[in-house]
């Protein structure tokens, strides 16, 4: 008897809800890149106003797109343009890209190849260290050893600007199997941490303390690096927007966010990270 | 009356879900069928599936967990049963016990701290690419299912009988010989199920797996006994389902359903092994003889 009323009163237990939500939660997900000035003006607006926000970075730029397209989140954070077929994937929902500053992808490398000469890479050697024709530094320039390329893993917004640039577009980037990384935080640890490593990065990340960006060369032999000069203007390549998305015009809690991202607070989160803000944007 | 109720319910819960993964893999077992297990190619880009080197990986990696832990374990399992003052046993047993429950995340972070740039430094002559290996994963899993190891075959050891032991002595045998010829006979099999379930144990760890195997796709040995993969990065069929693709996969009906069938091969070798060891210990009641 015993026994029936204590497994009657776990089950009831269970079954009731896990907790009452005394407000609605705003869900965020997606960029690692985005993340970063995301993540502090939800902390402002927790503290300041009393907001319930969670931010999360489950699946980079695409798992934001999908979680947003799957209802599962109210705003997702990517680091890229949505195309034909990301809007044919979900054609109930209407994306809205809020853009709200800038970035750039650069190459990272660690200390002992910079140090070993290389500074810059073209379009043609990358593609032949993509394509794993070019396997060691000695044949760009730089000393001898293995070169240790980390891509970045499916879903990256960072991938895509990368294969976009390199290939013209991300559908004809070949196969290829290299290691891979995950978010910004674990591709700058690992490349700082092995030796000959080279892997994508935003460009704000890339501290040239532990890890160093290259410059990209032109097909007319200019050395274009990514500070936000040339970001700016457009003269690096490999730029990219941010972008809040949303289903629909933001509404509600939504709205207070991306007001406050858009003003000149959240601006100056987005500037302190190392993007580039709207108005610094030609 | 209550306990057959939730026995059905457990066998019912089973079978659904065998079901559910089957019926959501199965685009790729029309695409694909066999060359879904044979396949050396995982583009999935481009939609090609083969999963033939994430089952090299899972299975090196396990192999090598065994190979670290079962002779440490095994053995540590006799020196705790045979040898050891048994005062000195309890907290023995409770630290082993403790190690056993420690979340494998906690591994993972260690692993990434300390495993990685140790095996990065020794692995130096042989220019490894990091130290994400199949090697650094298969280390930190021999730390992992050590415990397990080693408190199953405690357990086999001490559940033979003292006559054993005593007969034996009273012929004569010296301690080796009463440990190697008289207890481990009778204690085999449950060693052996004690190995196979940290064997089930090491394939089925994602985590600690994940952070320091490298994700490397498409990677096989050009011969089965070529040790040149072991030093590279590799991917287990835990760390695929546990990266970044299942978040994307979802949107395309024959990515998603190549990452079930992923679940649905894990489920099959892991329920294979547990069937073994349950085989396997079933078989030792059956033969112990009464009366010695």
């Amino acid at each position: 008897m015993f026994r029936l009323l204590s497994t009657f009163a776990l089950l009831l237990a269970l079954a009731l809800p896990p907790e009452t939500q005394a407000q609605t939660v705003l869900k965020i997900n997606g960029s690692t890149t985005v993340n970063l000035p995301v993540a502090e003006a939800a902390e402002i607006l927790r503290t300041e106003q009393g907001m319930a926000i969670q931010v999360d970075t489950q699946g980079g730029s695409s798992g934001g797109l999908s979680m947003l397209g799957d209802g599962l989140v109210d705003i997702g954070m990517s680091s890229k343009h949505l195309i034909d077929s990301d809007r044919s994937k979900y054609p109930q929902v209407q994306f809205e890209e809020i853009h709200i500053g800038e970035d750039a992808v650069a190459m990272i490398v660690s200390r002992d190849v910079w140090e070993g000469g290389v500074r810059a890479l073209s379009r043609e050697q990358l593609q032949g260290i993509y394509e794993g024709r070019i396997k060691n530094w000695k044949e760009v320039g730089g000393a001898d050893q293995r070169i240790a390329f980390f891509n970045k893993s499916p879903g990256s917004g960072t991938w895509e600007v990368f294969a976009n640039w390199l290939y013209g577009s991300a559908k004809k980037a070949p196969q290829v199997s290299f290691p891979e990384v995950g978010g910004n935080e674990e591709a700058r640890n690992k490349v700082a941490s092995t030796r000959g490593a080279l892997s994508q990065l935003s460009a704000s990340w890339a501290d040239g303390k532990r890890v160093f960006p290259l410059a990209l060369t032109t097909e007319d032999g200019r050395l274009v690096e990514p500070n936000s000069t040339n970001i700016a203007t457009h003269q690096y390549p490999m730029s990219r927007p941010l972008f809040l998305l949303t289903n629909g015009k933001p509404q509600g809690l939504a709205q207070t966010f991306i007001e406050f991202v858009l003003s000149e607070r959240g601006q100056q989160l987005v500037r302190k990270h190392g993007y580039l803000s709207l108005d610094q944007i030609e | 009356m209550a306990s057959v109720g939730f026995t059905a319910f457990a066998i019912l819960f089973l079978i659904g879900m065998v079901g559910i993964f089957l019926w959501q893999s199965l685009p790729v077992w029309q695409q694909e069928g066999w060359s879904y297990l044979t396949g050396e190619r995982w583009f999935f880009r481009q939609l090609e599936f083969g999963i033939l080197p994430m089952i090299y990986g899972s299975l090196a990696v396990a192999l090598i967990a065994l190979g670290f832990s079962v002779p440490i374990g095994v053995g540590a399992a006799i020196f705790a049963a045979e040898i050891l003052h048994p005062r000195l046993r309890v907290p023995l047993k409770i630290a082993v016990e403790l190690l056993a429950g420690v979340p494998s995340v906690v591994y993972g972070l260690l692993g990434i701290l300390f495993l990685r740039d140790w095996i990065y430094s020794i692995l130096t002559p042989f220019d490894p690419l990091s130290g994400d290996t199949l090697l650094t994963a298969g280390l930190l899993l021999g730390m992992m299912v050590l415990p397990t190891i080693m408190t199953l075959s405690d357990d086999a050891l001490r559940g033979v009988p003292t006559g054993y032991r005593q007969a034996a002595r009273g012929l004569g045998l010296t301690r080796a010989e009463v440990i190697f010829s008289a207890i481990f006979p009778q204690a085999w099999r449950g060693i052996l199920a004690a190995v196979l379930l940290g064997f089930g144990r090491a394939l089925g760890e994602t985590i600690a797996v994940f952070l320091v195997v490298g994700r490397q796709d498409n990677v096989l040995p050009e011969h089965w006994f070529s040790l040149r993969p072991l030093i590279e990065a590799g991917q287990t069929l835990t760390s695929k389902l546990g990266g970044a693709e299942t978040h994307i996969a979802y949107s395309d009906p024959l990515h998603w359903a190549a990452i079930v069938g992923l679940g649905l091969v894990l489920l099959a070798i892991v329920a294979g092994i547990t069937w073994l060891a349950a085989w396997l210990m079933r078989a030792k009641e059956v033969s112990d003889a009464p009366g010695i």
